[in-house]
């Protein structure tokens, strides 16, 4: 980060134009036929309307996640202009002394940069697997990504800014605009508890992957808080409230990103008030290497490799079966980089015999709580689904 | 007329008067107290004024027109959508918003897509759909019914490799 350090304390003040970092990857480059705007055209495109696509789990083969790889959720559409220099930040709210606006220039410089590298998963990843099925874009395994994230703790805007004690919530409202076209309907407004929000890892972040945030994830401005629903790190960021309340934008209630507050059997009609808000995501790994579908040759060893990660906690230890959860291989596991990032994990793998296998892949939380082999609880709007991720081989 | 009739007939108009000027009164402090603290008393509710425009000023798409050769082995290419009755309803109705990628990934019972119809109708601003709902329900449901797929399915689709 000294290169930005340096170019912020030298040049932004004055400098007409702003660091490369805030230059918009995406937005210059002449949008392809079927393509997202600056993302890798081996996305799978679940919506073109408004644009969400996921990655395949084999591109996910990387600590940081790549940007062109980073999948795409939005629940509108994006600021098609995007003016950086006029671009700000609004802290309101019941809860704060009085609201105060910053602009993009004022963030880098009245405060210290942070970055972190940051587990996002969609809570609705993996919904494609729910039945009766759950309605909405249907996730299979890649609506996550850990890339690195660069910017200001909201807790020191927060502090600067002057709270009141009676603060239990904030909540976060972006420029994109709703479907529908009328520019006063909010597309989605959602927030998390103060003490989330209050966390060292909780950034209002400029980069990611120490360039300009790519125009779908959120360019020029994203509220970025790991380990939780991803639809709580809001994109194209203008304002956050500090609220004397639980957040009440739309999506913080109804089914949205909620479970019933009890397990109840598969297809049940669960009333609005027997449902409870997502907190952190669960356990959860993916193999990221070979991809499904590999024929090993006879007596061949092949290394399998993934990432793991558990919402709020840390991954303890990760196994592999490959006789369809009989035995289970214990792996190597890294630390991750910092709180809140997914961790590398691999293992050797040799088929005993000619024929089908598959590898499946269990994480286990520091509590000790591991994934399911089936799909887990189910809930109206399909969220949570961490059932082991497998993977087709053959020996021939 | 004598005196006594003369006097009634002035009281008479006395109380008329007084009357009159206590009803101009009452009028003025209430004209005076909505102005001053209740201004918007008679202004309509937004909600209520936005729906009305809603409905009054919403056109209904035109009708899409199929083009046969863009129909391959059932499925109209440019959407993926199955081709049957109403599939015309669904991609000027459902596609005025989003894309009909939404519709196609999904699977629910007439049941389910009235709910998410109803949904969509209460949060995101979709309208009335009057006699097109049936005929979309009826086609949604008959060609985007959910299957039993279990607690997991078999691994498909594998494509196959030599590592």
């Amino acid at each position: 980060m000294a290169t930005l350090a340096a170019i912020v304390g030298s040049k932004v003040v004055f400098a007409e134009n702003f660091p490369d970092e805030l230059e918009p990857i995406g937005l210059e480059t002449n949008q392809q036929d079927d393509g997202i705007p600056g993302k890798s055209n081996q996305l799978k495109i679940l919506n073109s309307k408004p644009w969400n696509a996921e990655t395949p789990p084999h591109l996910l083969d990387d600590e940081v996640t790549p940007s062109h790889l980073m999948f795409v959720r939005n629940n509108g559409i994006p600021p098609t202009e995007v003016d950086v220099q006029n671009w700000t930040l609004t802290i309101d709210g019941e809860s704060v002394n009085k609201p105060i606006t910053f602009g993009i220039k004022e963030l880098m410089n009245d405060f210290d940069h942070h970055s972190y590298n940051l587990t996002l998963e969609c809570g609705g990843n993996g919904r494609s697997e729910f039945n009766p099925p759950a309605k909405g874009n249907q996730w299979g395994l890649g609506a996550v990504a850990c890339t690195k994230w660069t910017g200001v703790r909201l807790k020191d805007i927060l502090n600067k800014v002057g709270i009141k004690d009676n603060a239990v919530y904030i909540g976060y409202y972006g420029a994109d605009t709703h479907l529908t076209g009328d520019p006063d309907k909010v597309v989605i407004s959602r927030g998390v508890p103060i003490k989330k929000a209050l966390e060292d890892e909780t950034l209002i972040a400029w980069a990611m992957n120490d360039k300009a945030i790519p125009a779908m994830n959120g360019y020029p401005l994203r509220l970025v808080i790991g380990g939780w629903p991803a639809s709580v790190s809001g994109k194209w960021l203008t304002r956050i409230s500090v609220r004397d309340k639980e957040h009440d934008g739309p999506k913080m209630g109804g089914h949205s990103y909620r479970v019933p507050k009890f397990p109840v059997p598969p297809g049940t009609k669960v009333p609005d008030d027997q449902m409870k808000i997502i907190e952190s995501m669960p356990v959860k790994s993916i193999i990221t290497y070979p991809k499904t579908g590999a024929v090993i040759p006879k007596g061949g060893t092949f290394e399998v490799r993934g990432n793991a990660w558990a919402g709020d906690l840390k991954v303890t230890k990760m196994e592999i079966s490959i006789d369809f959860g009989v035995n289970w291989t214990k792996c190597e596991l890294k630390d991750p980089i910092n709180r809140l990032a997914w961790q590398r994990w691999s293992t050797k793998v040799k088929l005993p015999e000619f024929g089908y296998y598959e590898v499946w892949a269990r994480a286990t939380d520091e509590k000790g709580v591991a994934q399911p082999m089936v799909l887990p609880g189910w809930n109206p709007k399909g969220y949570l689904n961490n059932a082991s991720h497998r993977i087709a081989v053959r020996q021939a | 007329m004598d005196d006594k009739s003369l006097i009634e007939t002035a009281i008479r108009q006395a109380k008329k008067t007084i009357n009159i000027g206590l009803m101009v009164m009452v009028f003025c402090l209430f004209w005076f107290v909505q102005n001053q603290f209740y201004p918007d008393l008679f202004q309509g509710n937004d909600n209520i004024s936005q729906l009305d425009s809603l409905q009054n000023d919403f056109v209904e798409p035109p009708m899409f027109e199929l083009d046969s050769a863009s129909i391959e082995n059932g499925i109209h290419i440019p959407t993926g959508l199955i081709v049957d009755d109403g599939v015309q309803d669904v991609m000027t109705t459902c596609g005025a918003c989003h894309s009909l990628d939404l519709v196609t990934q999904n699977r629910a019972t007439e049941e389910g897509w009235k709910e998410i119809i109803v949904w969509m109708q209460e949060t995101q601003g979709l309208w009335d759909l009057g006699d097109r709902e049936e005929i979309i329900i009826t086609y949604l449901g008959k060609n985007y019914a959910p299957e039993n797929t279990g607690r997991r399915k078999n691994l498909e689709n594998v494509e196959w490799y030599n590592l």
